[in-house]
């Protein structure tokens, strides 16, 4: 019985890393601009169309620096075209701004790329690996491509978390988005820190799609894992980078634990006709946690003096 | 390890020659200044003040001169005394916070030539009235900020007077130093240090290197006091407790004396530098309590619970565990687990970890506060003194402390209770007179020695302590004969937290009325908790609500009384509650802190009227003296609440 | 009372007219800041006084007129470049970095003088490093001046209102400024607090030399500190000229009463 739930924690966990990577681009922006990124999971598409796409006509590196630079390019004209404008605006006007934007990027991305499902081929080994043999027969199951991609996004996620936690960086992006008309009065280069912010954003998108791109197939639904990034970001806090790290992880491995152990119970007792609850179990546990601590694990509490 | 004195070391600079020979690198001031802590060895101080002296007498400052020091704790006001002395002239250290017409007197009566101040602030004040000082010819600044365009014929930074003592070093001037510093002795004048009087103008109370130095010496001995201490200074320097603590005995011993930043980062600094020993009048000891009680109310359930668990503990079984008394073995171990949790980190916040030995002095404190501290495991004793003493009259030596007493004569102090109650005390502290008021001074001082103190006192035949009642002036009779000691019931009264000040009527009346000021701090935050809405301290002051919970406090008050034969009639029957807080500005108090009964009695006469005619209310209106010396009225009307005494127990006892 | 002060032109404002839409703030006002004084602009509510304000910091762009800061003339200007330029500005209604402490704010003024560029400074490796402590002298300085060493490290939003401006006008004083803009620095302060800030504001001009436009609603304050004043109303220039003059002037009056001409 340990065995197939221990295998089923890995795997979660695994997962949750990727869950980490995608929520710390929301996070990151919200930081820096005080806004939700509405489009940052129609960024994680856009990058991997490019990447698939472009891996079709030249080698994967020469596509991988050519999707960075297209991410670059596009931060720039997201600050130039849209943020420069709206600076000094309510978060709303803001979030409604980053609407249009991911609207605009899908429609964008398909009539550039192509609707089809496309595929990127990273190279990774698929033969699935067995670990701790001598402990469970017939070992622990675990699927290669998603250690490697894991593995991957942990190492993104962890010098992302030391460059912004460490460095004053964390600071100086927490007064950008406290109050534009200090940072601006103060010299603050507001523009250039979003557009920073916006490219870091950006790239994490790309080495998200990548990773996602690879496991399911560069699709449209890969959009829509942005909106798992949305439980790991109530339960980790909108601001908190070690919160988005923690509550990925902890969904990850929430999630698929609830199918293997929860969703047999639930059955039975309901007499219910099938699974599924990997689907909705976040956005169970996120409500919960918006009930008894709404700012997360590590979000900031609100202070302020009436 | 206290440092006993050769008679060759009689004078503080003939102390800080031997300090900067043997104390040469050991820390002797700190002060906080733009964020950073700066220190100063005693052989630089040493330094520092041979410059200073010789500069202030190259302004002409000559031997039997007096030099006015004005400003809070900085180390270059403290090594002016002593350059000040170093040339035979006397410091005449005075309060910061005075107004320019207290200053104006002081500074005429004393015949003061230079002034020593800390900043603009206390320029601006002499400036004010520089006209009517025609002795004072050099006011020195220690602050340069925003004196930058003012006429400098009369006025000069600190640093300039020591270039000019150090230009004349590469001469005589280090010989001339040695020399001029041996030709003090003992029975030289020290100091004068003018008391905020009661009644009357400030008297200047001159005292002696002898005074001073032996005092200082005797009670480093008594406490054990060595060059390891650490003390904050921020009591103010005209005050005879700080000349004590922050210049006597340091020299005396060679600790170390750490000036704050500003006066509103003293406890941080204090937390800061750790000090070993501290001294504080009892409001301090309270102040400090009632903000740790107050931030409790406010955390977690689970923190007060766990607090208030380990503080009841502490109120059984610390004072005993302080005391060295048998304790068991398991209470004792709880108390240890209490010290981790709660008492440690709490000793910790009020800077207090380090804290070996703290006095307090100057009123008489709450049993239940001292109680407090002592169970927390901080060695608090009381001490009695006065300026006429040098401080020292009588001290709790250690084992022997209980919360109502002031303690046993320290060494070499003799003193005795007059037929009046009025107690007397002899010992080399005793002043040598007050300045050019020779009658006051035969008023004070017996032919034989012996010291008026001017208080009402008894010593308790169990312990060997002294116990003060009141001024001795004060106390007085109802017109039924029962004694009546106000200020014995105003203590009683100002032990609660919600009552800051009280001040008792009742010689040659009927019966005992009280006026009462609350606590801004405790009975703001009281009232906060229980959804009382307030716009003002009068509005609070006059709430219904806070009449009834003072109401109970005074039935308490009333309630011990009656169990004392003596007082029992002199309960008390009705109060008011003040619609401002006695404020020194005003005149209603001293600076420190002691109150003006005659003259609140005048000031306040339409509500005294209004006490004892049996009114329920009464309309006053006052003058006040805003901050900037405006003045405005404040008017209001008083409520007056009746409280029935209580019989006293022998009474019920017939009845029943 | 003060007299005008002789000195150049600071900043000189020429024909300047803002509007939003169909509201027009600022119409054709033009006026000049002296070095060394103290400009005060009143006005009734509503009057264009911080768009004023708000068109010299480069907030807004005017539609119209032109702005000669320091001899250089331009018809846009943005924030950044008013900062560069040496003006500093407080706001009506504080605007400080909530999250830091009252140091970090202090200190985030510092941001344009540090001589490592910004990138290096958000790094805050090597080089920064030691300029840091230069800059925290200074900080220190100015913290030891507006006498709020003992909330140094308090965060900002937990602060009273007066202290919280007082914060904020460290944080201004910390960029050395040319031009100060205070907009109604006394606003909602006790009267010791705004003696306290008058002193702070006079010390500033009479001590260190800072050009400063202030507006304010306090009459009192306003005669007592400023060297000229500027009078808006609905947006036009009504009066301009020492307090004296300005408060005797019929259509100062008139539009405080609310008289409409």
């Amino acid at each position: 019985m340990l065995g197939p739930v221990l295998e089923t924690l890995i795997g979660g966990l695994l997962t949750g890393v990727l869950y980490s990577l995608v929520a710390l681009g929301f996070v990151l922006i919200f930081k820096a601009s005080g806004v939700f990124n509405f489009a940052q999971g129609t960024m994680v598409l856009f990058a991997a169309l490019s990447l698939a796409r472009l891996s079709e006509f030249m080698p994967l590196f020469a596509a991988l620096a050519l999707s960075i630079a297209i991410m670059i390019a596009l931060a720039y004209a997201i600050e130039f075209l849209v943020l420069r404008h709206l600076i000094n605006q309510d978060s709303i006007i803001l979030f409604m701004a980053t609407l249009g934007i991911a609207y605009f990027l899908e429609g964008f991305g398909q009539s550039v790329w192509g609707s089809d499902i496309y595929s990127i081929n990273l190279g990774f080994p698929t033969n699935p690996i067995f670990v701790l043999e001598s402990i469970f027969p017939g070992g622990l199951l675990i699927d290669p491509t998603e250690l490697i991609a894991a593995t991957i996004c942990a190492v993104m996620v962890l010098v992302l978390a030391v460059f912004f936690q460490v460095t004053r960086v964390g600071r100086a992006l927490r007064a950008v988005a406290d109050d534009h008309q200090a940072a601006q009065s103060v010299g603050i280069p507001l523009g250039q820190i979003w557009l920073m912010v916006w490219a870091v954003a950006g790239l994490v998108a790309l080495v998200a799609g990548m990773m996602w791109g690879a496991k399911l197939g560069v699709q449209f639904s890969i959009s829509l894992v942005a909106l798992k990034a949305l439980p790991v970001l109530i339960l980790g806090g909108f601001t908190s980078i070690p919160g988005a790290i923690v509550g990925g992880l902890i969904i990850g491995a929430a999630e698929k634990l609830s199918e293997v152990l929860l969703a047999p119970i639930l059955i039975r007792t309901f007499d219910l006709a099938g699974g599924g609850i990997e689907n909705w179990f976040a956005y169970v546990l996120a409500l919960l946690f918006l009930l008894i601590r709404p700012q997360g694990l590590f979000g900031e509490r609100i202070i302020e003096r009436i | 390890m206290a440092l006993a004195t050769s008679t060759a070391e009689d004078t503080f600079p003939k102390l800080l020659i031997r300090n900067a020979r043997i104390f040469a690198q050991r820390t002797a001031y700190r002060h906080k200044d733009l964020g950073i802590w700066r220190k100063w060895t005693w052989s630089q101080v040493h330094e520092e003040v041979r410059a200073l002296a010789l500069g202030l007498a190259a302004l002409g400052l000559k031997r039997g001169d007096k030099l006015a020091i004005i400003g809070s704790n900085r180390p270059r006001l403290y090594w002016s005394m002593c350059a000040a002395q170093a040339l035979g002239a006397v410091p005449v250290p005075m309060y910061a916070d005075s107004v320019a017409e207290e200053m104006a007197y002081i500074l005429d009566h004393a015949e003061v030539t230079i002034a020593v101040v800390e900043d603009q602030e206390q320029v601006d004040k002499i400036l004010s009235i520089s006209d009517r000082l025609p002795r004072l010819s050099q006011v020195i600044y220690d602050e340069p900020r925003g004196l930058r365009d003012y006429d400098h014929t009369r006025l000069k930074w600190i640093d300039e007077a020591q270039k000019l003592g150090r230009e004349r070093l590469s001469g005589d001037g280090k010989a001339w130093w040695e020399a001029s510093v041996a030709q003090g002795k003992g029975s030289d004048l020290a100091v004068i240090l003018y008391t905020s009087g009661t009644t009357g103008q400030p008297k200047g109370v001159m005292l002696t290197f002898d005074n001073l130095v032996v005092s200082a010496v005797n009670a480093n001995r008594f406490d054990s006091l060595g060059p390891d201490e650490e003390v904050i200074a921020y009591l103010p320097l005209a005050w005879v407790g700080d000349h004590m603590f922050s210049y006597a005995q340091p020299f005396a011993a060679g600790f170390c004396v750490n000036c704050p930043e500003s006066p509103e980062t003293v406890a941080e600094n204090r937390r800061e530098i750790g000090t070993t020993y501290a001294f504080a009048p009892p409001r301090i000891y309270e102040n400090l309590l009632t903000l740790t009680m107050v931030r409790m109310e406010d955390a977690s359930r689970l923190k007060r619970a766990a607090f208030n668990y380990f503080i009841a503990l502490a109120r059984r079984c610390g004072e005993k565990i302080l005391n060295g008394e048998k304790v068991p073995l398991h209470t004792r171990l709880m108390y240890r687990l209490g010290d981790l949790l709660v008492y440690g980190p709490l000793r910790n916040r009020l800077g207090v970890s380090r804290v070996r030995l703290a006095y307090t002095a100057g009123e008489a404190i709450g049993p239940e506060i001292f109680r407090f501290w002592r169970s927390l495991g901080v060695n608090l004793k009381q001490l009695y003194g006065q300026t006429e003493a040098s401080v020292y009259v009588t001290a709790q030596p250690d084992g022997e402390i209980y919360a109502d007493t002031v303690g046993k004569p320290n060494i070499d102090v003799d003193i005795k209770v007059a037929e009046s109650g009025e107690v007397l005390f002899k010992s080399p502290g005793v002043f040598a007179g007050y300045y050019k008021e020779p009658e006051k001074t035969a008023e004070t001082k017996t032919p034989d020695g012996w010291v008026r103190t001017g208080d009402a006192g008894i010593i308790d035949a169990k312990t060997g302590h002294l116990k003060i009642i009141d001024r001795a002036k004060d106390v007085g009779r109802l017109n039924d004969g029962t004694l009546f000691a106000p200020k014995y019931i105003e203590n009683k009264l100002k032990f609660y937290p919600n009552i800051r000040e009280a001040v008792a009527f009742g010689d040659k009346r009927d019966f005992v009325c009280v006026m009462l000021n609350i606590d801004l701090t405790a009975v703001g935050s009281w009232a906060e908790r229980n959804n009382i809405a307030y716009g003002s301290y009068q509005e609070l002051a006059a709430h219904p609500a806070v009449y009834d919970m003072l109401a109970e406090h005074v039935e308490e008050v009333n309630r011990s009384l009656a169990e004392e034969p003596a007082m029992a009639g002199a309960q008390v029957r009705r109060f008011l509650i003040l619609h401002k807080e006695l404020d020194p500005d005003d005149g209603e108090i001293t600076r420190t802190q002691k109150v003006r009964r005659r003259f609140i009695a005048e000031r306040y006469a339409p509500l005294l009227a209004a006490l004892y005619g049996g009114a329920g209310e009464a309309d006053i209106a006052t003058e006040v003296t805003f901050e900037d010396g405006r003045k405005g009225v404040l008017s209001a009307r008083v409520k007056i609440r009746d409280v029935t005494p209580i019989p006293a127990p022998s009474v019920l006892d017939k009845a029943a | 009372m003060r007299a005008p002060t002789a000195g150049e032109v600071l900043l000189s404002v020429d024909d300047v007219s803002l509007a939003f839409g169909g509201v027009r703030a600022v119409t054709g006002v033009s006026f000049d800041i002296r070095k060394g004084e103290i400009r005060a602009i009143i006005g009734p509510n509503g009057a264009g006084k911080t768009s004023m304000l708000n068109v010299i910091n480069g907030f807004y762009q005017p539609q119209r007129g032109r702005i000669t800061f320091k001899g250089q003339t331009r018809s846009r200007m943005r924030p950044y470049e008013a900062a560069i330029g040496g003006i500093a500005r407080t706001f009506q209604n504080v605007a400080l970095f909530k999250g830091m402490t009252a140091l970090d704010n202090i200190m985030a003024g510092r941001t344009l003088k540090m001589r490592r560029g910004f990138f290096w400074q958000i790094v805050r490796m090597g080089p920064a490093l030691s300029e840091e402590m230069e800059h925290r002298l200074l900080v220190e300085e100015i913290i030891d001046f507006l006498k709020i060493q003992h909330i140094r490290k308090t965060p900002v939003g937990k602060l009273p209102y007066g202290l919280q401006k007082r914060v904020e006008l460290g944080r201004a004083l910390a960029m050395e400024p040319d031009l100060l803009l205070l907009d109604e620095p006394m606003a909602g302060m006790n009267l010791e607090e705004k003696e306290d800030m008058c002193r702070y504001i006079l010390d500033l001009n009479e001590h260190f030399g800072t050009t400063i436009a202030l507006i304010e609603h306090d009459m009192g304050v306003v005669m007592d500190l400023s060297n000229r004043v500027l009078v808006l109303d609905h947006g036009v220039k009504i009066a301009d000229g020492t307090p004296a003059q300005v408060q005797a002037d019929r259509a100062v009056v008139d539009a405080y009463l609310g008289v409409s001409h």
